[in-house]
């Protein structure tokens, strides 16, 4: 126990020695800047940091990469509330709420809470990991694949909670979620499902394509068609900062419980903070007594992903080091680094030195905490300086969002097909956005479905049908249950007891509805598109054999009788009021014609600046697109359109490929010229 | 008359010399070039780890002395970046690729997506074979290859994806070959959650690359709870002395074959560096002096050993007799690989 604590406190004085210090600096400054920037993913940029590692001892070479691996997510956040576009697929959940706020004027607020949220929840992980370091061995030794399955099961689960006050919507959108995971080689099998010949589509599509498209595009259109900037002349409070630092102090359990399922079910093999950050919001909106309020700027779904995502490194650090097994690409590549320092994950990560590296790990600890209270207390600072974006015309910010998405969606695989799923899912997004379709449970669905399939099949496959009688799998399914309907029941008896003290309320929407019977709106559209689809996917689905066909099946049938119903109901027009209560307050109060005319045109600009990028590569197009929205599409003046393409030309050169050797694609109108000059286009 | 004879002389002094001038030519060729090494998997995983390393080494290899970068180009298990090499690449000289030559295979049987002729491909050479061992947790009773043939149970082996070297199909053809008790489970996301059940008693074990065993386990190897009873290989690994090799329990001519062409091949071939068809012939020798080189590097190596990336380099010339014999095989032995390994 001693031995223990000494190894605590070597820990701590460890990062404090000149060098490590000086390292853990350098790399807080590098994840700041990946953090911030959608196009740079923090598992890149530390795989490009590998080979500077070599030469450091061991405390130095982790000072430096953790230090980088726990400021993304802070400064990841950053973005996601500024510009809805997620800085790090990690904090894509933060968009949801933090977004809106931007919008209203309380971007300080939205700020202050996200940095101290994460900053709480960076210590809770740190401390969890410190605590979980002598029973975590035996503790996830006695779970095994069925296990695992259930706790995937139950992530699934809050699909429900996710989907705020349109249950049928949230639950098909969680189903198209689990169905677009099936896309790709099936694992089981290798029989490749719905790939339609791509073999891009072979390991499925990536999370990052998708949050993008999904959520910064329909922002994009937003504030094309708003004409503003982003808080649209609503002047933040001067005091939203402080704001929202009290916020997090105001709802300190919130803070606390979602920090905590961000490091424990890091855990779980295979979970990371893309996962994690939704489980927390999820939570954050069930916890509510007002689920309405989430979505338009809610403060708790600000706090819920922004500490999970930040508390989820130090439980994935948990199962990294105690079994070398790495729950994210950032985990994966810190193994890299553990084996060039011949530091072997396992048993001796925890015995203390001499034997062990025990205080090698508990400077890890240190290092979360410190890095983020540097990163937390550097934010802070400028703070001021980072809400002026949000008052910046949205004009100026366009091009720059618009090449930064493409980037973003690119660089993360460098695929180019990635920028095409970016714009069939920002279309698909704006579709769900604007006909009230919650989004998240989508993407819950995405992240836990590959795990359960997988986890099924191998808790089948490993014990036959016995593994259901496991205990571990009960006490899950009890929890499960009890997580399940518990909700269900309290909104119900809160029902219940609203409509005793208001009995007038459910007149007045049949004597609004009046005798209409069936009308064709675009939502009824919309369902009927999703039906087809469902009903074309299962039919393509009767090809698979029992392996590969059990999940799309378990799925697909359930959610197309959901969908049929969901039809059903808006033919028969039932939800027009809360639709229309939607429409009225995204309004800016624009004309109708003119929203159309903005729709259209900001449409055009994003197939443009595609087209720009697929004829002419990103370092031509980038600063040539630039320049052309802002002289001939925003009418700007010569001399800021001339110098903001330029900078635009200079940052993605240099930067991208330049720096970090990104391979861009060419362009198709440079592959007519090379054949002729061979050799001639390489650098 | 002399006159005449003057441009004739000229042409033959020329064509004798011309060889020699695209040498002298070609040389300086790679000066102030790049060359990109593109990766067939993302950052992270060995093939990254091996191609960063020896990206960090080639270049003073190679005459003029060239920047050489390396880019990821992940998906389908490495052969959007085999593909990409054989179509889109330019045959300069100035794009590598290193992918699974798994997908060698993959044009043998067949299989749908291959877009390239693995004949036409220029070799370089491989940082080493994809040598496999069979572990075995020590809790599981199974210690030796005799009690694992008398186990009266299947042995839970763990895989990965179907078609993979390691850990699927070598499992799969010993389990054909040499009719040992296997069930393997498949469809763990890598090697490390393999690990991790062994541990926790979900699986028996697992087979592949006995040098990253040997990395990412080696708690396990050092305290015996997890035994090495088999290996895949032609001559016993130096650690191995005394571990039976496969190919020794063979019985019949058939599965003497499928072990020689399904493991000890696929494993020669599992990480080449490939070059795009139709490049001089002169760059390509270039490159292949500097790779081998590069391979003996003293930083190199030095390097590699402090990442635990051992080097057992394979040449260019081996490498094109392995995949030229891929399409000498005879019919029935390429279908009864294609049905072991696609079960």
């Amino acid at each position: 126990m001693i031995e223990m604590v000494n190894a605590f406190a070597l820990g701590f004085t460890q990062i404090f020695t000149g060098t490590a210090f000086v390292l853990m600096i350098l790399g807080i400054v590098i994840g700041f800047i990946v953090g911030i920037l959608p196009g740079l993913g923090g598992a890149t940029t530390l795989a490009l940091m590998l080979p500077f590692i070599v030469k450091m001892n061991p405390v130095e070479a982790f000072a430096f990469l953790l230090g980088m691996a726990a400021v993304v997510n802070t400064t990841g956040d950053i973005t996601s509330i500024l510009i809805g576009v997620p800085g790090e697929p990690t904090t894509a959940a933060t968009i949801v709420d933090g977004h809106p706020m931007a919008k209203k004027g309380e971007a300080g607020r939205a700020l202050g809470a996200t940095l101290m949220s994460s900053l709480v929840g960076a210590i809770f992980g740190a401390f969890a990991l410190a605590l979980a370091i002598p029973i975590v061995r035996p503790l996830v030794l006695t779970f095994g694949s069925p296990e695992f399955f259930m706790l995937s099961l139950l992530g699934i689960t809050f699909v429900a909670s996710l989907s705020g006050e349109v249950l049928l919507k949230g639950l098909i959108s969680g189903g198209i979620g689990l169905f677009i995971a099936t896309i790709g080689l099936c694992p089981m099998s290798g029989i490749q499902r719905y790939t339609f010949g791509q073999i891009f589509l072979w390991d499925g599509i990536g999370l990052v394509p998708i949050t993008i498209g999904f959520f910064a595009i329909p922002e994009i259109i937003d504030l094309a068609v708003q004409g503003s900037s982003i808080a649209g002349g609503r002047m933040g409070k001067l005091g939203g900062v402080t704001e929202g630092v009290k916020d997090t102090f105001r709802h300190f359990w919130l803070v606390i419980r979602c920090s905590a399922i961000g490091t424990y079910a890091a855990v779980i093999p295979g979970l990371g903070a893309a996962t994690t950050q939704w489980l927390a919001y999820a939570h954050a909106v069930q916890s509510s007594p007002d689920k309405e309020r989430f979505g338009k700027g809610a403060i708790e779904g600000v706090l819920g992903p922004g500490a999970a995502n930040n508390s989820t490194l130090g439980g994935s650090l948990i199962t990294t080091i105690a079994f070398g097994v790495p729950a994210s690409v950032l985990m994966a590549i810190l193994l890299g680094a553990f084996l060039i320092h011949g530091v072997v994950p396992g048993p001796d990560m925890l015995i203390p030195e001499p034997k062990g590296h025990l205080a090698l790990t508990f400077s890890f600890v240190w290092i979360n905490v410190v890095s983020n209270i540097i990163t937390v207390g550097i934010c802070f600072l400028f703070l001021n300086q980072l809400v002026k974006v949000t008052q910046i015309r949205g004009s100026l910010l366009i091009p720059f969002i618009l090449l930064l998405i493409y980037l973003g969606a690119f660089a993360e695989k460098n695929t180019f097909e990635d920028l095409i799923l970016v714009m069939i899912f920002g279309a698909l997004g704006w579709v769900l956005q604007r006909l009230n379709w919650p989004r998240p449970p989508l993407i819950l669905g995405l992240v836990l479905g590959p795990l359960a399939e997988n986890r099924l099949f191998l808790s089948t496959d490993n014990y036959g049908l016995a593994w259901l009688l496991r205990p571990g799998v009960l006490i899950i399914l009890v929890v499960t249950l009890i997580g399940g309907f518990y909700p269900i029941l309290r909104a119900r008896w809160r029902k219940g007891k609203r409509d005793k003290e208001q009995p007038a309320a459910p007149t007045k929407a049949v004597s609004r509805d009046g005798i209409r019977l069936l009308r064709f709106s675009w939502a009824t559209i919309f369902s009927l598109f999703i039906v087809v689809v469902f009903t074309c996917a299962l039919w393509e689905s009767r090809k698979f054999n029992v392996r590969a066909g059990l999940f799309p099946w378990a799925v697909g049938f359930p959610v197309l009788a959901l969908a049929i119903v969901q039809f059903i109901l808006d033919l028969m027009d039932k939800e027009s009021r809360i639709r229309d209560d939607y429409l009225t307050e995204t309004g800016p109060g624009l004309p109708a014609d003119v929203v159309n005319r903005r729709t259209l045109n900001i449409f055009g600009w994003i197939i443009g600046f595609f087209i720009g990028i697929w004829l002419l590569g990103f370092n031509l197009s980038g600063p040539l697109c630039t320049f052309i929205y802002l002289k001939i599409g925003a009418r700007e003046k010569w001399p800021i359109s001339i110098i903001l393409a330029i900078a635009t030309g200079v940052f993605v050169y240099v930067l991208f490929d330049q720096l970090l050797h990104v391979p861009f694609p060419p362009g198709l109108l440079f592959n007519f010229f090379s054949k002729t000059f061979s050799g001639g286009s390489n650098i | 008359m002399l006159k005449k004879l003057i441009p004739l002389f000229a042409c033959i002094i020329g064509f004798t010399l011309l060889p020699f001038i695209t040498i002298a030519a070609a040389a300086p060729f790679y000066e102030g070039k790049t060359i990109r090494i593109i990766v067939g998997y993302s950052p992270g995983g060995g093939y990254d780890a091996y191609s960063r390393l020896i990206a960090r080494h080639l270049g003073k290899h190679i005459p003029g002395n060239p920047t050489v970068i390396v880019e990821n180009m992940p998906g389908a298990g490495s052969l959007i970046a085999a593909n990409h090499l054989y179509k889109v690449a330019k045959p300069d000289g100035l794009t590598i690729a290193n992918f699974n030559g798994g997908h060698f295979f993959g044009q043998i049987f067949g299989q749908a997506g291959i877009e390239f002729d693995a004949r036409k491909f220029e070799f370089i050479g491989a940082p080493g074979r994809d040598d496999p061992a069979f572990v075995l947790t020590k809790a599981s009773g199974i210690t030796s290859i005799e009690k694992w043939m008398a186990s009266k149970t299947p042995v839970k082996l763990g895989g990965t994806a179907p078609g993979t070297h390691t850990p699927n199909n070598c499992i799969r053809i010993v389990e054909a070959a040499l009719g040992l008790p296997i069930q393997l489970v498949s469809g763990y996301k890598g090697t490390a959650e393999i690990r991790l059940a062994a541990e926790s008693g979900e699986l028996v074990g697992s087979a592949w690359w006995w040098e990253s065993i040997k990395a990412t386990w080696r708690k396990g190897i050092d305290t015996g709870e997890i035994i090495p009873v088999l290996q895949a290989v032609p001559k016993p690994l130096p650690d191995l002395p005394m571990v039976p090799l496969a190919i020794n329990l063979a019985k019949t001519e058939e599965a003497r074959q499928l072990i020689e062409i399904g493991i000890h091949s696929g494993s020669v071939v599992a990480r080449p560096y490939v070059l795009s068809p139709g490049i001089p012939k002169d760059r390509v020798e270039i490159l292949r002096k500097a790779y081998q080189e590069t391979l003996k590097d003293k930083e190199c190596i030095a390097e590699g050993e402090k990442a635990k990336l051992v080097f057992a380099p394979v040449t260019a010339e081996e490498l094109e007799k392995v995949v030229n014999g891929l399409f000498k095989l005879d019919s029935v032995l390429i279908s009864k690989l294609k049905e072991i390994t696609s079960k």
